[in-house]
């Protein structure tokens, strides 16, 4: 990559001080850029460094978030083609830093992780199916997004983008069955009303007991990074509108903070008091479709009713913003596509007016309904140590009790200026993450009503003409505007080279992406750092030894979305 | 308020009603739709809210919702099929009884849409016949509402369901600016020549380790 290396002793941080101790000469560069670290060590001592990130009591990065490849292709300036990408977080320090191995082509092997972190288990299977990447140590390197017939890593730089393989016949086991024949082999989904499509569990029953299970995704790898690399990094707008299409708004709120982070520009105040509050009415609208479909996935079809009349005044106040009910599109790099209509007040106040009166309704209808409780009390705990082990975020690790929430620990978009209060959970089971989500839904309310209380006036697009377009009395009228209009459509943003790790906290909890930049038009990495990979990925986990039935209710309270989850 | 009385067939001020048998069971079959949602994205959130209570699909007789295809006789596809998916999309249509039909809801189920990509199914019909198709990404649900009603007039015509457009077709639809057969025939082509030549198919490296799996 064209960035800058500098050698270590020229960044000021004392996580790099300590690292370059421990490792000495295992620290082959580092660089900061926009204000993220990133460590290049040498291939060999990978998992010592990882092991040094997790354990050393002075870096403390716990947290694991991501773990993705890179290929770049034949640029010359890099020593090697191939890349491996580590993301990690420090809960109790506040700090993010990403941890870097150059991979030969001839031979892209790297230790694995696994035995350092839980969560790193499917995303080395993904860098594995999608660029070809070998982790020694990985206890079942396999496919996991492309299907069993699928030929060649479909995300290197030389794979056709539209070259697809027939899948001839599904797997039909995840795992063999004992031959005693007492216990059963049952297959859930990937088409059950509870597994909504797009997920499927295999479960070896001892009665109702679960003994063993495994998952398989990808039934919704639809390739939205191997399309970001050939859009511009406006195109890529609507594709982020569908990773978590339960709250579109928000995906690209993250998207256009993390390209802006990488152009280094801000979107002016009033855009940014805008997307406040459409992300946090997504939240409501998120949070809203999670309980509502956990519940009828339990056999209660009246809360979804009752909770989709908020929905759809949510919806409302988006058509009424950009013309779309779902699919919205309505951010752009450095601020929004036009301001709000006039209306735009009074059809908050509705929505909120709809929000509050569904909150109510639903503690009545849930929270005191002691049918609901004895489902969901005491069922799928997951502890808070593993829980940053699996990389969990979002109201999943706050209902285990770890109060990690992007908008207070590293306020964006101005959400320092709004008072709310960050729920945790103590026991760590379905009620508490329940009970979080439902907690949100009240707080999302007070800061929308804070945010519009001091809705401040001005433009809703930064004046950058390397960004946003002219207006278009401009391009009618003059010839530098027509210009400048042609040149940005034809050329798009340009941003310097370079790498950013651009991070919101969706309505799941941290959704980060990952961009590489060689300053040409197109990205030439999207890494969306999802929030449900590692959410379901202890699924299979948290329900061995467990009854069936509970299974149900715990996936519904995980929220998992299949558009993030296999992207 | 139109006086029944008027209509042919009936008798007796509306207590006797004569008409022909398949008449009644058409007219029965198409008030009581049972639909199969088959939703994998987003689509299917739009297709919880045409069954919620804003739009509420109870009004045209299609609300009871079954997820098993054993007891559906419209089958709604909502989002996108990738090929992973396809062959459980197949297993699901095949197992549902006659007469059926089915909607292609917005543009991935019906062409892929904008994912013009290595693992996604360009529109459904490569593998299952489709009555009605509803652009849109996704489609809001007005116009789900209308593709079911113009399921319902089919039916009220007494049509059969379509037949398969492209049954026996590998890759996107028909001839023209969408057809990639010659594409995937060059593909096929130049991995075989790479392959002759010592050399490993295209996102492959020779050696590695990271041969087929």
């Amino acid at each position: 990559m064209a960035s800058p290396t500098s050698a270590p002793v020229g960044i000021d941080s004392p996580e790099l001080r300590r690292i370059s101790e421990q490792l000495g000469s295992g620290v082959l560069s580092a660089q900061e850029f926009r204000g993220d670290l990133a460590v290049t060590v040498e291939r060999s001592r990978w998992l010592e460094a990882a092991r040094l990130l997790r354990d050393d009591p002075e870096l403390d990065y716990r947290l694991f978030l991501d773990l993705c490849g890179v290929d770049h292709g034949d640029d010359e300036s890099l020593p090697e083609r191939f890349e491996c990408a580590l993301h990690l977080y420090s809960v109790s320090r506040g700090h993010h830093v990403r941890l870097k191995a150059a991979l030969p082509e001839q031979d892209p092997r790297i230790a694995s992780l696994c035995g350092v972190f839980k969560g790193a288990n499917w995303f080395e299977r993904e860098a594995w199916d999608l660029f070809g990447l070998v982790f020694d140590g990985h206890p079942n390197l396999t496919r996991i997004l492309t299907h069993d017939d699928f030929v060649g890593h479909p995300m290197r730089k030389d794979y056709p983008i539209g070259k697809r393989h027939l899948l001839r016949e599904p797997r039909r086991n995840l795992f063999e069955a004992p031959e005693d024949g007492e216990q059963l082999l049952v297959n859930i989904g990937p088409s059950h009303p509870a597994m909504h499509g797009t997920f499927r569990v295999q479960a070896l029953l001892d009665g109702e007991t679960i003994a063993k299970c495994d998952a398989e995704i990808g039934y919704m790898h639809r390739n939205f990074e191997k399309m970001a690399e050939v859009r511009t990094y406006w195109q890529i707008i609507p594709y982020t509108d569908r990773l978590n299409y339960c709250s579109s708004f928000m995906n690209g709120h993250g998207w256009a903070l993390a390209v802006e982070k990488l152009l280094g520009i801000q979107a002016p105040p009033r855009a940014e008091a805008i997307r406040v509050i459409l992300s946090e009415l997504s939240r409501i609208a998120d949070h809203i479709v999670c309980i509502g479909t956990n519940v009828v996935d339990l056999g209660g079809i009246t809360p979804f009713f009752v909770m989709f009349r908020a929905r759809e005044a949510i919806y409302d106040l988006l058509d009424a913003c950009c013309g779309a009910r779902l699919t919205v599109s309505y951010v752009r790099i450095g601020g929004l596509a036009q301001d709000v209509p006039g209306e735009f007040e009074a059809l908050c106040r509705r929505a909120l007016a709809a929000v509050q009166d569904v909150a109510r309704q639903a503690d009545r209808l849930l929270t005191e309904n002691p049918i609901f409780a004895k489902r969901f009390r005491d069922v799928g705990v997951m502890p808070a140590e593993d829980a940053l082990s699996w990389g969990w975020v979002g109201p999943c690790l706050r209902g285990s009790g770890v109060g990690y929430d992007v908008r207070k620990d590293h306020p964006y978009s101005g959400y320092e200026q709004y008072d709310f209060d960050v729920p945790v959970g103590a026991v760590g089971d379905c009620y508490d993450r329940y009970l979080v989500r439902m907690e949100e839904i009240r707080q999302s309310a007070r800061i929308v009503e804070q945010a519009l209380e001091r809705l401040p006036p001005g433009p809703v697009i930064v004046d950058d003409k390397r960004v946003a377009l002219p207006p278009k009395s401009e391009v009618y009228s003059n010839i530098e505007a027509l210009m400048n209009h042609f040149k940005l459509v034809y050329d798009g943003i340009l941003p310097p080279p370079g790498e950013v790790y651009g991070y919101t906290e969706a309505a799941n909890g941290e959704l980060g992406y990952y961009v590489v930049s060689d300053g040409s038009k197109h990205p030439r990495r999207v890494k969306v750092r999802p929030p449900c990979f590692n959410i379901y990925q202890a699924f299979p986990e948290m329900i061995t030894g467990g009854m069936l039935a509970d299974a149900v209710a715990i996936i519904g309270g995980l929220n998992v979305i299949a558009g993030e989850l296999d992207r | 308020m139109v006086d029944p009385t008027r209509f042919a067939g009936v008798h007796a001020g509306g207590d006797v009603i004569t008409t022909r048998l398949d008449a009644l069971v058409r007219w029965g079959r198409k008030s009581s739709l049972w639909p199969m949602p088959f939703g994998t994205a987003c689509c299917a959130i739009e297709f919880m809210a045409l069954s919620a209570s804003h739009y509420d699909i109870a009004r045209f007789g299609a609300e009871v919702l079954r997820f098993s295809p054993r007891q559906a006789d419209l089958l709604f596809v909502a989002g996108t099929i990738v090929d992973k998916e396809a062959p459980i999309l197949k297993l699901i249509y095949d197992q549902m009884p006659e007469p059926k039909w089915v909607i292609s809801m917005g543009v991935c189920a019906s062409s892929g849409g904008f994912y013009r990509s290595y693992h996604t199914m360009q529109g459904i019909d490569e593998i299952v016949p489709v009555d009605v198709y509803v652009p849109g990404c996704p489609p809001a649900p007005e116009a789900l509402i209308a593709a079911v009603m113009k399921i319902q007039e089919r039916i009220s015509a007494g049509e059969q369901q379509k037949q398969p457009q492209g049954a026996n077709r590998v890759g996107a639809s028909g001839e023209g600016a969408h057809d990639r057969r010659a594409r995937r025939q060059a593909w096929a082509e130049d991995d075989v020549a790479r392959v002759s030549q010592g050399l490993s198919p295209r996102g492959e490296l020779p050696g590695s380790g990271t041969e087929r799996g």
